[in-house]
């Protein structure tokens, strides 16, 4: 069977690529203005034949590159996890500042956090008005947190205690998103800009 | 609302203990001290009302004995005139107010009015201010989202709110909030003001703390 991307593999790997160079570029120019790296860590992915084929059927689209590429946004994926807030918000002014890159879809779930208690910052990028790649920035502790929110939902047996289970990670989301907040504040006063 | 009256002469007794429950208490009557500590060991009390000298034990003994035990409830001590030395012993021993006889029974209302009034003004479950919910359960800070704040930030804001109409300054706070703790200074209160301004911006709440390091603070509103 064809690829459902036929000849457009390369490109998306090339826009992977430049996003993820860019994430680097940042991370290079502020841990030497400021001795610290703004990464943890960065992944990035090309979205597999399977999976891609699979998110067709379930949003009723047909099978084709076509949908993969323009009805479906990501094709190209890429999740920062940063120590600090901040971090998060620059790492975001970077991708969108690129040139060639528009910002056509953007959610910012750390400021207005979903009401389950999931916190992260979600963008979607059109390159050189062709690719789409969707970006997910967040912090460590909202990277954990969702890490454990996404292995409940798809465990089966929870003893019956699915809303007990579903509050108390609620209650462990505000109190990660209170001890961010703690932390950027520490770090701002070592830092000398508060 | 529950009394513990312990007052030894019967007829000062009865007709406190009437005027008391005609005031809508409920109150439970002693007649010496160690019937009086019986009681305060067997039932909770809202209030404790203790005349100074009682047979068996005195006033006295049975407020350092309720406060040997951790039991804060508040204590009002009934004193003679001339015994001034009584007075400053009970409250050094713990008692929170006096009233010395002969006194007149709206005195006597009006102090049990204002010592059970403050408990049940403290223990309000939610506190409001702007856009802002602080629940005192859960010590969960609301607005658009929700925030779970440490011991000190909840007391920090706690405090804001219920003294919403003037501007405090670092020292009343460091006395009122911390309780002057070693190790408490001017930058401890910066910094929690600092948490507590990230914060209220994490709930996305339109609510701010006004002042500056060392200065005085005060909540506002600021108009997006």
């Amino acid at each position: 069977m064809e690829s459902i991307y036929a000849d457009r593999l390369p490109a998306l790997k090339a826009v992977l690529d430049r996003l993820l160079d860019r994430v680097e570029q940042v991370r290079r120019e502020l841990r030497s203005a400021t001795g610290m790296d703004p990464v943890e860590h960065c992944l990035g992915r090309i979205k597999s034949e399977e999976s891609m084929r699979e998110k067709c059927r379930r949003k009723g689209l047909p099978e084709t590159t076509e949908s993969a590429l323009t009805q479906i946004h990501d094709a190209v994926g890429i999740r920062v996890v940063t120590s600090f807030i901040d971090d998060v918000y620059r790492i975001r002014d970077a991708l969108a500042g690129m040139e060639g890159i528009r910002v056509v879809e953007e959610k910012d779930y750390i400021r207005h956090a979903k009401p389950n208690g999931y916190r992260s910052y979600h963008m979607v990028l059109l390159v050189d008005e062709q690719i789409y790649a969707e970006i997910q920035l967040r912090t460590i502790s909202q990277d954990t947190w969702a890490a454990l929110e996404h292995h409940m939902r798809y465990k089966k047996t929870l003893n019956g205690n699915t809303a007990l289970i579903a509050q108390e990670l609620k209650r462990c989301a505000d109190e990660l998103a209170s001890t961010d907040v703690s932390m950027q504040t520490i770090r701002d006063m070592i830092m000398g800009q508060s | 609302m529950k009394i513990l009256l312990a007052e030894d002469t019967q007829d000062l007794n009865r007709v406190l203990t009437v005027a008391l429950e005609h005031t809508g208490y409920e109150v439970d009557s002693a007649f010496d001290g160690e019937e009086a500590l019986d009681l305060i060991m067997k039932n909770g009390y809202d209030l404790l009302i203790l005349d100074i000298m009682m047979p068996k034990k005195d006033g006295l003994e049975v407020l350092q004995e309720v406060r040997r035990l951790n039991n804060i409830t508040p204590v009002l001590m009934l004193t003679a005139k001339a015994e001034i030395d009584d007075r400053v012993a009970g409250l050094d021993a713990g008692a929170d107010d006096y009233l010395t006889k002969p006194f007149a029974m709206k005195e006597l209302l009006a102090r049990v009015r204002a010592m059970t009034r403050r408990r049940t003004e403290y223990s309000t479950k939610e506190l409001h201010f702007g856009d802002l919910t602080l629940n005192a359960d859960s010590f969960e800070l609301s607005s658009e989202n929700a925030i779970r704040l440490s011991v000190k930030e909840f007391e920090l804001l706690q405090t804001l709110i219920l003294q919403k109409d003037r501007e405090l300054d670092t020292s009343w706070l460091l006395e009122h909030v911390w309780q002057n703790a070693t190790g408490a200074m001017d930058d401890t209160v910066w910094l929690y003001i600092s948490y507590l301004q990230g914060k209220l911006k994490a709930v996305s709440s339109g609510v701010r703390i006004a002042g500056s390091r060392g200065g005085k603070f005060r909540l506002i509103e600021q108009k997006e």
